[in-house]
């Protein structure tokens, strides 16, 4: 196994990290603002900052076709949103602007939480507010496969499901808000772009139907439902010992849903049909710390990674899954083993420290909580890399 | 509930942050009862207790700590009158106590490695803590001895944790043995199931 590719960017936290389709941009969300940074050499540097929120950006997603990027955040934002003809539909005098549809009528008081697109052009990206029409933080963004929606999962106990309607020249934010019964954590698409899986504190992953009409194809019939209007609960998952949902994940055939909770499990549910029990929902309880973040590579595998620092590999199927392993290879050169250390140094290291060894960093690649994987490269239905942030203000890219 | 908690002179002024706005919205969390957001579990009654404890005793009396060990554990009170979640840790302690200190780990280990054992070792640590937070409050007698009218134990949330008010100034010797058994079991099950055990009893609605 090759080894993995590692940018310490900077010590901050990493909300959230994205790559353009190409590999070149990289979006990370830090503290207020989204950064742009692309590859010189075998290096990231910072290329742009896109500034428009004012409060902690909790996550940022770039559509791999349309290059678009969208972000959230905990608060309100405030750029001037316009039109595409140039008209001012809101200012940024102060939280309480209301925020004008092309009638003339207030659509939202604007102390709001809120979602911006930044469209790219020649003269950098335009950012274009998105009114969620939330009363608390927006957590989680995530553009849908077909690139014409994208939902955000909120601290309001809801999912803003948000799409541009041409003749308004706006995007529409519908709400998924039945029955989620606390913060939603995470969303991930199904492939066909209408279903939506979710996680939330209320320790229930659910999956729903998102269809808009005139957006969306109509789905075809599959183990999720056969006719799915907008907010039909396609199925809704509880694991025994039942802790926050923190990741979930379709398999690429979209055919299972895998989901990590805070009781340091893994659950896999396949559904047999529309308003059937399920074929089978398989539990992992794991010795580790909780899982943060998961992705599917291929149908038989699945790759997690948390409060442990560091990713590991799921193996099995319908039958049973098992924990196969973690993904760092051990006695890698560089980072974790011990130097060479000369007799000063060990005698400094005992004045300073009252101890020989210097204990302080893991023996990880990661040195903090990783929040984010993402697949990096795909061929067929497999993953042969994949991307992990983390606490530490690292992005590393790993070989599966 | 009163909508603002509390306030004081000197922070009148930051008044506003103390509403609890999620008391004004009528399908916040305060205002509906969580518990429904769970199936329901079957109840336990005393009686139920009672003829399980017997069936450990006689476990044990036989030799088999083991499975007296999985007996208690397979099944754990999680709803039911407090009296017999009290009795059912009595007996659970009872077990732990009885089983020799060089038996544990390899005990934990064939349990763990069984079907449906990762589940077992997850209630066991939910028992220790328990216990401990039990053996801890002074009103509260030692191992093998019910004691179903101790004030002090019974907190609303059942928790199982707070009960750090309740540090005792004189704790009897049979109380500081019970937890020194808890102690070497709670080292022992961490490192059998990982501190993802510790998060599961952490998380988990099921309290015992």
């Amino acid at each position: 196994m090759a080894a993995p590719e590692v940018h310490h960017l900077f010590h901050n936290p990493i909300a959230d990290h994205s790559f353009s389709a190409d590999r070149k941009t990289l979006a990370i969300a830090r503290d207020t603002t989204v950064e742009l940074y692309s590859k010189v050499g075998s290096a990231f540097k910072l290329k742009d900052e896109l500034k428009g929120h004012d409060k902690t950006v909790t996550s940022v997603d770039i559509a791999p076709n349309s290059g678009r990027i969208v972000s959230c955040s905990q608060g309100k934002s405030t750029p001037v949103a316009r039109n595409r003809h140039g008209v001012v539909l809101g200012g940024s005098a102060g939280p309480d602007w209301a925020g004008l549809g092309q009638a003339g009528v207030a659509l939202t008081r604007m102390a709001d939480r809120n979602a911006l697109v930044w469209e790219p052009s020649p003269q950098g990206y335009k950012p274009t507010l998105v009114l969620l029409r939330i009363n608390r933080a927006a957590t989680f963004v995530r553009w849908s496969p077909s690139e014409t929606k994208f939902a955000v999962g909120s601290g309001d106990r809801l999912i803003a499901v948000c799409y541009f309607e041409e003749e308004n020249d706006w995007w529409v934010s519908k709400h998924l808000k039945k029955p989620i019964r606390s913060t939603v954590t995470t969303v991930a698409w199904h492939p066909n772009s209408v279903l939506l899986a979710a996680g939330s504190t209320d320790a229930h992953a659910r999956v729903f139907s998102s269809f808009v009409k005139g957006v969306d194809s109509r789905p075809e019939p599959g183990v999720w439902g056969e006719r799915l209007p907008f907010n039909t609960v396609c199925g809704e998952y509880l694991n025994n010992s039942a802790g926050w949902v923190h990741a979930v994940a379709f398999s690429p055939s979209g055919d299972a849903l895998a989901f990590a909770a805070h009781d340091s499990s893994i659950t896999v549910v396949y559904p047999s049909g529309p308003d059937q029990p399920p074929k089978a929902v398989i539990s992992i309880n794991t010795q580790l710390l909780p899982f943060m973040s998961l992705i599917w590579n291929g149908e038989a595998e699945i790759v997690a990674a948390g409060y442990d620092c560091e990713a590991f590999r799921f193996k099995g199927g319908l039958n049973g899954w098992v924990l196969s392993g973690t993904l760092e290879s051990k006695g890698r050169p560089g980072l974790g083993e011990g130097r060479e250390e000369s007799a000063l140094n060990m005698f400094r290291q005992m004045d300073l420290k009252g101890k020989v060894k210097d204990d302080t960093q893991l023996k990880t690649v990661h040195q903090n909580t990783i929040t984010t994987l993402r697949p990096y490269e795909t061929s067929g239905g497999s993953v042969r890399k994949f991307t992990s942030s983390g606490v530490d203000g690292r992005i590393v890219i790993w070989h599966t | 509930m009163s909508i603002i908690q509390q306030h004081t002179q000197a922070t009148l002024s930051d008044a506003w942050r103390t509403i609890n706005i999620d008391a004004l919205q009528e399908d916040s969390s305060v205002n509906f009862d969580t518990s429904t957001l769970h199936p329901a579990l079957p109840e336990t009654s005393e009686a139920e207790v009672r003829q399980l404890t017997n069936q450990v005793r006689q476990l044990l009396r036989g030799g088999d700590a083991e499975g007296a060990l999985r007996g208690c554990l397979e099944s754990p009170v999680y709803r039911g009158r407090d009296e017999a979640k009290e009795a059912h840790l009595q007996t659970v302690i009872e077990v732990l106590q009885s089983i020799k200190a060089s038996d544990m780990t390899p005990m934990l280990q064939r349990i763990y490695a069984s079907p449906g054992g990762t589940e077992c070792l997850d209630v066991l640590m939910k028992y220790l803590y328990k216990g401990m937070a039990v053996t801890s409050t002074p009103t509260s007698g030692g191992a093998g001895k019910s004691n179903p009218q101790t004030p002090t134990r019974m907190t609303p949330q059942q928790t199982g944790f707070s009960q750090m008010s309740g540090r005792p100034g004189g704790s009897s010797e049979s109380t500081g043995g019970a937890m020194s058994v808890l102690l070497s079991w709670h080292e022992k099950v961490v490192d059998v199931a990982g501190l993802g055990c510790i998060g599961r009893c952490m998380t988990d609605w099921r309290k015992v």
